[in-house]
This record gives structure tokens, sequence and C-alpha cells, in this order.
């Protein structure tokens, strides 16, 4: 009965990683002989300052953005829980963006914040928040900003959902019971809802986590690493190195690097959420 | 996802990047093809930017050959990989168009098949664009054809210029002209602008800018191209105009991250002086009504330069039908193919014939196939990382000395960055 499953992850997980694995210990061009260096690839990865920068960059916004993403997906799901035909119709709304990709809503948002034609720019500027003459995507900080509210308006929805289903596993009559107790909101939220929610959690927090640190897409098209290669993530020094330099080698010892990180800190995470299970 | 990404930011750069080599690929005095006509079919790739012609100069070859050619259409953003892989398999193409900068690296890495003795018995050998001539060849040995061109000059909206007080039929021919029409265009009210350019696209500038340093006098790359120049006194002369015209306020901050995808559409909103573009941009600038005008991109004290871009056509290594493809690879040269491709946006490659099959289509195009035969493209097998690449040395340093003011460590940390991966291969 498993077998298929085995066969698709066989196909498409364990045979490219092991040889993902394989070409990280050439020197492997993307035209020409490869030769065999054993272990150098990763030598020089961790002596590179450049891949060292992307991978600070991308850990400053994985740290941004995964609680701004939780806050506001857990405080939608809050709103939008009750059963009254509002609120599905406010699910629609805020799910709405999930359902266009990454490449699409990123070139929207390059747009909307362009100087001298983007229509957010426009209401900013109005607002007196930019100048006339500045250039939002000019700056690593209001870029960094732009590319975090492009992906808040995009992916918060998805974690509202996740979160609801977990707050609607819940069962009533235990919130019910706590009020009879005495608790107020504040302290049912924090006493109740919260440790019950935690299996949900746990998975909106890996998701998350996961997804920043394999930024790409987002910052290619919005701020195109720009300016002066402030913004480059990890992924997207791994497509340089492969597909600039045509290091594939290189690239594919980056790409193993960057699944080990992403290996620990999901682990991390999952012992983390489980673990308090026995305070 | 990252593919259709990249194509529609290709869209106008891609155009915009297009560069060749020039110089000459000396070589014997071998008669040419025919002893009996080559027969079979090729497989041809080209680029999704060629897509508007290629089928339909396929159909003009099938038309009146044996040889019978399909064409398979390729993402641009993917293109170098695809046939990188491909070839490297031997489950390439027959014959393939490729964007002229990456002549020299394909050629090196022994994806392209010899066809010096061919190219040397053309009779128009010597009318053939000398740039795309110099990176067809590597190590002496001629890899490709020209197939298309492409050249850069500047565009000038003559309204604004008449506006401004300047002589519309006297566009800047120096940087102290160009600075001071860039001034006066910018006085004409806070919307207006006197000068745009792509600031965060490599390719771009290395299609844009260069030409500023050619027609100087100087050059970003060695004669032999093992050493950069990104630190010369040319390089800095250019770097200090654009400089200027940013602290002169007559720039739009949007040049400063735009990837190439706003320089025309600044130009045609009517409110921006003169920017710097291809020949690509013509039919948009027709159409969006700005009476403009093309003159060509100046040297610091006059002179002129321009990019040759463009691709060449080459054999592919390990095609079953070497003549087949050998036949198509030259006919894509002759008048034929060559008066098809001038009525669809290309600047034709052959010198001798641009005069009557291009230029007959109006001023603007006749400025672009002059260029076509003074054009230049920098030779190196690390082009891409280095020029082409929107993180890399060359545009890097563009936007800091442009934006940042510190020209001199802008130009030294390019230098060090270009050289570094000219060495590391």
């Amino acid at each position: 009965m498993a077998s298929p499953a085995i066969i698709l992850i066989g196909t498409f997980f364990l045979v490219p990683l092991i040889m993902t694995f394989w070409i990280s210990l050439h020197n492997w061009p993307l035209l020409g002989k490869h030769r065999f260096i054993g272990l150098d690839n990763y030598q020089r990865a961790l002596n590179d300052p450049a891949f060292g920068t992307a991978l600070k960059f991308t850990l400053l916004y994985t740290l941004v953005i995964t609680p701004i993403l939780f806050v506001l997906g857990l405080g939608l799901a809050m709103l939008v829980r009750r059963k009254v035909r509002a609120a599905g119709v406010f699910q629609s709304i805020f799910f709405m963006p999930v359902c266009i990709g990454f490449a699409a809503g990123s070139f929207l948002w390059l747009y909307l914040g362009q100087s001298q034609i983007g229509p957010l720019f426009d209401l900013l500027r109005r607002a007196g928040i930019v100048d006339r003459d500045s250039n939002i995507f000019a700056g690593m900080w209001t870029a960094l900003l732009m590319v975090i509210a492009m992906v808040t308006w995009k992916v918060v929805g998805l974690q509202m959902l996740l979160l609801l289903s977990g707050l609607q596993s819940i069962p009533d009559e235990v919130v019910e019971a706590a009020r009879i107790d005495g608790a107020g909101r504040w302290q049912s939220f924090l006493h109740i809802t919260l440790p019950l929610l935690r299996p949900t959690l746990a998975l909106v927090l890996v998701f998350s986590v996961a997804g920043s640190l394999l930024a790409f897409d987002q910052f290619f098209i919005m701020t195109g690493g720009g300016p002066s290669n402030q913004t480059i993530t990890a992924v997207y020094s791994i497509y340089r190195n492969s597909f600039i330099s045509f290091k594939l080698g290189y690239g594919a010892a980056l790409s193993v690097f960057l699944m080990a990180i992403l290996a620990v800190v999901s682990a991390f995470q999952m012992l983390l959420l489980r673990n308090t299970d026995h305070h | 996802m990252r593919n259709r990404v990249l194509g529609v930011a290709a869209v106008v750069a891609s155009l915009a990047m297009l560069a060749t080599a020039c110089g000459g690929s000396e070589g014997g005095d071998a008669g040419a093809s025919s002893d009996a006509e080559p027969t079979g079919t090729i497989s041809i790739w080209a680029r999704d930017s060629q897509q508007g012609f290629m089928s339909e100069l396929v159909k003009l070859y099938n038309a009146n050959h044996k040889v019978q050619a399909k064409v398979t259409i390729i993402p641009a953003s993917s293109f170098v990989q695809k046939l990188g892989t491909a070839a490297s398999s031997g489950s390439g193409p027959d014959v393939s168009s490729i964007d002229l900068v990456y002549a020299p690296y394909f050629a090196s890495a022994g994806a392209l098949e010899d066809i010096t003795e061919m190219a040397d018995a053309l009779p128009y050998k010597d009318a053939l664009s000398p740039s795309h001539r110099r990176l067809s060849a590597y190590e002496d040995v001629t890899y490709a054809l020209p197939f298309t061109a492409e050249a850069s000059a500047m565009y000038y909206n003559k309204d604004l210029f008449k506006k401004a007080g300047l002589d519309p039929e006297k566009p800047p021919t120096t940087f102290a002209e160009i600075r001071d029409a860039a001034k006066k265009i910018r006085a004409l009210g806070s919307d207006y602008y006197g000068f745009t350019f792509a600031g965060a696209c490599g390719g771009c500038n290395v299609f844009e800018f260069t030409p500023h340093v050619w027609a100087s006098g100087g050059d970003v790359l060695s004669e032999d191209s093992k050493t950069a120049t990104l630190d010369s006194p040319q390089v800095t002369d250019a770097l200090q105009l654009y400089r200027d015209m940013w602290t002169d306020g007559s720039i739009p901050s949007a040049a400063k991250n735009d990837a190439g995808t706003q320089q025309i559409p600044l130009f045609t909103s009517g409110k921006v002086g003169m920017t710097p573009l291809g020949a690509f941009a013509i039919p948009t600038m027709e159409k969006a009504k700005v009476n403009f005008g093309v003159t060509p991109i100046p040297g610091k004290d006059g002179s002129e330069g321009s990019f040759a871009g463009g691709d060449v056509i080459s054999v592919i290594t390990g095609t079953k039908n070497e003549a087949g493809a050998k036949d198509f690879v030259k006919w894509a040269t002759e008048e034929e193919a060559q008066s098809f491709l001038a009525k669809n946006g290309s600047v034709p490659v052959r010198t001798d014939l641009v005069e009557k099959i291009y230029n007959t289509q109006g001023e603007h195009y006749a400025v672009f196939g002059r260029l076509m035969g003074i054009g230049k493209t920098p030779y190196s097998v690390v082009e891409n990382p280095i020029f082409n690449d929107n993180n890399g040395p060359w545009i890097k340093m563009i936007n800091d000395a442009v934006f940042g003011g510190d020209i001199a460590a802008a130009q030294a940390n390019g230098q060090k960055a270009a050289q570094a991966l000219i060495d590391g291969g």
C-alpha cells in the first residue's frame, strides 16, 4: 500500500538528494568535464563571505517576518472563527491572495511601490511618508519592508486557515468550563486555547520558518538582490553560483549546507513545542 | 515558477543584453559547401525572444531546400543552462542561435563545431559584423557565424529639446553637452527629467554604458581579455557624467532600481529627455507617439560608440546531420535570410547589405545600421558573471558610483571583483 508513496519520495526526493550530494563533491561546471574534489566545496562554503552575508540576511528576514505572520495569522483566525456568514466572507477575502503565485504577487507589489508610477507609492507620498523623489526599493530597509508587506499579504491567509482549523478542533465545552470557573478572555486564551493549539502551532511555525529560510522569488523579483547586493538570500546565492557562474558543484554544496541548517532549525522547533508538554 | 519569473523579467532586458564580439577570425580558403546538396532534417534551438521571426524564417528556408529544419523555442532565462546540459549529454540540437556574449563560453567548453573552413570561404566574410566575428572565434578557430545584430544609441525627445531651448536637430555629442541638455530639460518642471538609465541592470549597461567608454578611447577589458580595466580613467569619466547628472537632479530616482523595465515607459511618458537603448525600442517608441530622435552615444569629447549585440548561429557538437546544419548556418547569413530579418526587428549582420535592406526603413534605422559596423563587445568566457549578472561587479560599480558618489572606491571594488572572476575562470 505504501509503495506508491515510496516510489514518489524516492524519485522526487531521495534520488535528487543523493545526486545533489554527489555533485557537491565535484568541481562540476555546467559544460565540460567534472572532477572529484572531495569536501573542497564545503570548505570553500565555510569561508565564502558572500554566502555568509546571504545567510545572515536570510536569518534576519526570517526573524522579522515569522512573528509578524504568526501574530497576524492568529489574530485573523480569532476574528473569523465565529460561525456567522460574515466570518465566511472575510475568510475568503483574507485567503484570496494565497491563490496568487509568488511571482505574480511580487511583480504586482513591485509595480505598486514603484517611484513615480506606483499607486501605493503615490498614496504614501500623499500621506507624507515618502518623498516625491525617493525610491522605496533603493534602501535596504525600505525594500525589505516592501517585501515583507507583500509576503504578509500573500501568505497570512494560509496561516489563518491552518490556525483556524486548530482553533475549531478545540471543544467548546473546555472553553465554556473555564469561563464558568471564572477565567477571563485573556486568561482562557493564554491557558486553554494556546496550549491546546500547540500541534497546529508547531505545524505553522515549521512551515513558516522553512518557507522564509528558502526565500528566493520575492527578492529576485522585487529587489533583484539590491541595493548594492544587500538583499541576497541563501537560495538566491545558490542560484547565482549555479546558474550565473555555472558552478554546479559549488551550488550543490551550498544547497546541502542550507538543507542541513533547515533540518536543524525544524528539528529544534519541533522539539521545543513538544517539550512544553511536560511542564 | 522560477522560469516564468525570469521570462517576464527578461522581456525587455534580454533584448538589451544581446552582445557580440569584434575583431577578426582569420582562416584558410577552402571552398565551402556543396559537393552534393545536403538532405535530411535538422533541429534548431532559439530563444523565446526570437519567437516572432524564427519559425517564419525556417519556413522560408524549408520552402526551397532539401534539408528540412524544425525550430524549438527555449525560454531565454534558462537557455544557457539548457543548451549547456543538452550539448554535454549529446542530446542537443543540430543548430542553435546563441546570444553573442555566450559564444566564447560555449566554444571554450567544446559545445560548438569548428566551422572555420566554411566561414572563410564565404565571399562576403569581411563584410560580416566585425564584433560578431571576433566573438565567434576562440583560439583562432571559428565556431559560429553572425546571425542577428543589435546596436545601441541614445534616444532623445525632440519636443522636450525644443521646449528647453535646445536644437532638436543637434543632439549632444560630448559629455558636457549631455549634462547641459539634461539640466535644461530638468528645469522644465518637477515632473521632467533630463536622462534615465537602468541602474540595476548589468546587461543593459554593458549595452548602453560601455559605448561611452569605447567612444572615449577606453575599454572595460584588455585586448587579450585577461585583465579587467574597470578602473581606467575613461570609465571614471563616464561614471562622473552620470554622477553629475544624478546630483544635478536630472535623473529620476526610479533609475536606482531599474532592472531594465522602466527605461522605456519613462521615456515614452514624454517627460524624460534622453535615454540610451537599442534598435529594438524603435517600434515601441513609434507606437507611443513620442517625437524622438536617435543619435550615437558619445565619448567624453565627441566620437561615437556602440555595443554590437545580437546572436551568432552555430552547429552544435554531436550533430547527426552536419552537412544540413552547416547549410542552414550558411544560409542564415545570406541575403534572403538577412532581408527577412531586417524587416523583422534585427539589424542585419552584413555591412554590405545594411544600406539596401535596412537603412531604407527610416532615419532611425539608418543610425543603428551604421552603428552596427563600429560596435564592440567585451570578449570573455566570464562575460556573464562580470557584466550581465545583475548582482555582479559591473552593475554594482555603476550603481555605487552614480548613486553613492565614491567613484574611486566603487571602481576599485569593481575592478577587484571582476579580476577575481577572470582569474578564477
